[in-house]
């Protein structure tokens, strides 16, 4: 019996995608096809996880109760454009291609591209450990992102619209402005090209990781006791990163999953509690405009760091 | 003939109990299933590194070679046993074949839209064409003169010369062609955006003719005897067999999954990997019947070895 993803995007592609691509004179995106679908379903399985273990969880500890949830709504579009759309998308059509074509131009020079089964040929065939080792090596590199989008204004003016959210739920880890998406993408496309992530496990580990994300923004009194929290990043201490009094390069707590880079490099806060979050330096639609408000109040905050510097 | 020959070779060379080997390439897994022919079971998995596609044994009959696409690796397997004998680096291999006479070697590069031709000896390059675009599979004329080349995503074939190491033509074939086969003189080129092959003429790479097969036709294949043409269409989800003199279609068989590669097995049965399913169909072309057996994501290539011993404990490493 074969991987129920694989059979069901199999399925889908056999029976949906291929006589549409077949009709519309677009047979040459068949092979491409197969993976979006398989990582579009991982992205779909992903939010239902996610909202299956986090919605139970905010409902049963709130740290906020709120009138109403309309500005939770936005980051709702946001997920499910991030996760079954763009994401899945931006891997094959992109990544898998440029990654292609890198690591062939690199063999051409008589330079092999690295990889880690390369350096350590007995993770040959080792996946899951070869998954966990990538997955410790990526989280070091968002680390450094992460803290970076911090510490440049410009940068600081597209990652603020993340920061803005005063309802911040399991939803909000995908709410961000499109150009810091793209950073992100070309940053985590980089390393990997760089590591030699597997394309099909780069998705797979991306999603995996976003997973814990996403329960991290969670609106829940959650820690994972005193031992817990330093081996894994807990709702309890990626909100001390949110806090209204953390934005910008004030900020602690840059981790994503691991909290063992904030502990190695000193910007680890484990006392400040559930704090209120929100980015009181913004302007109002950065918090509860629509999707297309928001990215336009991020786009103008951009577009003045770079005013502010030439006047 | 030289590849019944090097079966043959194989055959006498092992002196085990000679059930056979089957070698399926999971693309996706990214593996290599190894398949005992006695028993249909899949006895151990070979990892390799990225994405492999296809595979064929070189001219000495010792060694399988399998690419690795995105790993950019030539991956060399004792054929009788399943060993790795070495890795190479080799940018983006996805379909390579040796010219008949066993001195060239062409790997098409599909997603760096290049056309590398090796001296199959030394494995040192000798020329390398750049394509537009995507080179999907190839086949040589008879005298290894000519190699044809699909270009997947513009619609044509060329054809290099490998005396002059100079592209003789390029030429529009047909909407997303894929297979490639040399047969009585002529090209045939599957064209998976339609329901028909293209048949060619190698002098001037004009279309003579289109035969209906299926639509998504994508690859083919001739029977050992050279008197039937196979042809897997990968939309319509059927493998249509053709008499190779005429190209009439003599059955239409249904194999679901995204039927890819055929291998003919000793005996009739039809050995078609199926990329969806994750499925090989073994299918007995009299009954119309198939057997399917599990294998890895997304079983692209394959090669049977019918005189290798039976596998029962294959090195993965």
């Amino acid at each position: 019996m074969g991987d129920p993803f694989d059979l069901t995007a199999g399925w889908l592609v056999e029976h949906l995608l291929i006589p549409m691509l077949y009709q519309f004179g677009l047979m040459n995106w068949e092979d491409v096809s197969y993976n979006w679908v398989l990582f579009a379903l991982y992205g779909a399985a992903q939010v239902a996880v996610t909202f299956g273990v986090c919605l139970p969880l905010e409902h049963w500890r709130p740290v906020e109760r709120w009138p109403d949830n309309k500005a939770v709504w936005v980051d709702v579009a946001y997920t499910v454009l991030s996760r079954v759309g763009v994401l899945p998308l931006f891997t094959y059509v992109l990544f898998y291609r440029a990654q292609v074509f890198v690591s062939g131009w690199m063999t051409d020079q008589g330079w092999v591209p690295p990889t880690l089964e390369g350096l350590f040929p007995a993770l040959l065939g080792q996946q899951v450990l070869t998954f966990v080792l990538y997955a410790i090596i990526l989280d070091f590199a968002d680390y450094w992102r992460h803290w970076l989008a911090h510490q440049f204004r410009w940068w600081w003016a597209l990652h603020s619209l993340h920061h803005a959210q005063r309802q911040m739920t399991f939803w909000s880890d995908d709410r961000n402005h499109l150009l810091d998406d793209v950073i992100a993408f070309v940053w985590f496309g980089v390393i990997a090209l760089l590591i030699g992530v597997p394309p099909l496990q780069f998705p797979l580990l991306v999603l995996t990781l976003r997973f814990l994300e996403s329960l991290s923004h969670a609106n829940v009194r959650l820690s994972f006791g005193w031992l817990g929290d330093r081996l894994l990043i807990s709702p309890r201490f990626h909100r001390a990163h949110h806090g209204i009094k953390a934005a910008g390069d004030r900020s602690c707590n840059y981790g994503a999953v691991l909290p063992w880079w904030d502990m190695l490099f000193g910007t680890a806060d484990f006392a400040r509690d559930y704090v209120h979050t929100g980015d009181p330096s913004g302007e109002e639609a950065l918090a509860t405009g629509s999707y297309w408000q928001q990215q336009w109040a991020g786009l103008r905050r951009f577009a003045r760091t770079f005013s502010r510097r030439t006047a | 003939m030289r590849r019944l020959f090097l079966l043959l070779f194989l055959s006498v060379s092992s002196t085990a109990r000679a059930d056979g080997i089957a070698f399926i390439v999971n693309s996706r897994g990214p593996s290599i299933s190894v398949i005992d022919m006695a028993t249909h079971k899949e006895v151990s998995r070979i990892p390799t590194l990225r994405e492999p596609h296809h595979l064929m044994l070189t001219p000495d009959g010792r060694s399988l070679m399998v690419g690795d696409t995105a790993g950019n690796q030539m991956m060399y397997l004792n054929p009788n046993t399943g060993e790795v004998q070495k890795r190479m680096p080799v940018a983006d291999p996805y379909q390579f074949q040796f010219s008949p006479d066993g001195k060239l070697l062409t790997v098409n590069g599909l997603l760096r839209n290049q056309v590398d031709v090796y001296d199959a000896a030394s494995m040192k390059l000798l020329k390398r064409f750049p394509v537009v675009a995507t080179p999907s599979h190839l086949a040589y004329s008879p005298d290894s003169v000519t190699v044809f080349v699909s270009l997947q995503d513009s619609d044509k074939l060329a054809a290099f010369d490998l005396r002059t190491m100079t592209e003789k033509w390029t030429m529009p074939v047909g909407k997303t062609p894929a297979g490639v086969l040399w047969l009585n003189g002529k090209v045939l080129v599957a064209d998976m955006g339609t329901d028909f092959i293209a048949v060619v003429d190698p002098a001037t790479g004009k279309v003579l003719e289109r035969v209906v097969t299926g639509q998504g036709a994508h690859n083919m294949f001739l029977s050992p005897d050279r008197k039937i043409l196979w042809v897997n269409n990968r939309v319509g989800g059927t493998t249509v067999s053709m008499d190779a003199a005429t190209l009439k279609p003599i059955r239409t068989y249904a194999i679901p999954g995204g039927p890819d590669d055929i291998e003919f097995a000793p005996g009739g049965k039809i050995w078609i990997t199926r990329r969806f399913a994750e499925k090989v169909a073994i299918l007995d072309p009299v009954t119309g019947s198939f057997e399917t057996i599990n294998v890895g994501r997304s079983p692209h290539g394959l090669f049977l070895n019918p005189g290798a011993p039976s596998p029962t404990a294959v090195s993965s490493r």
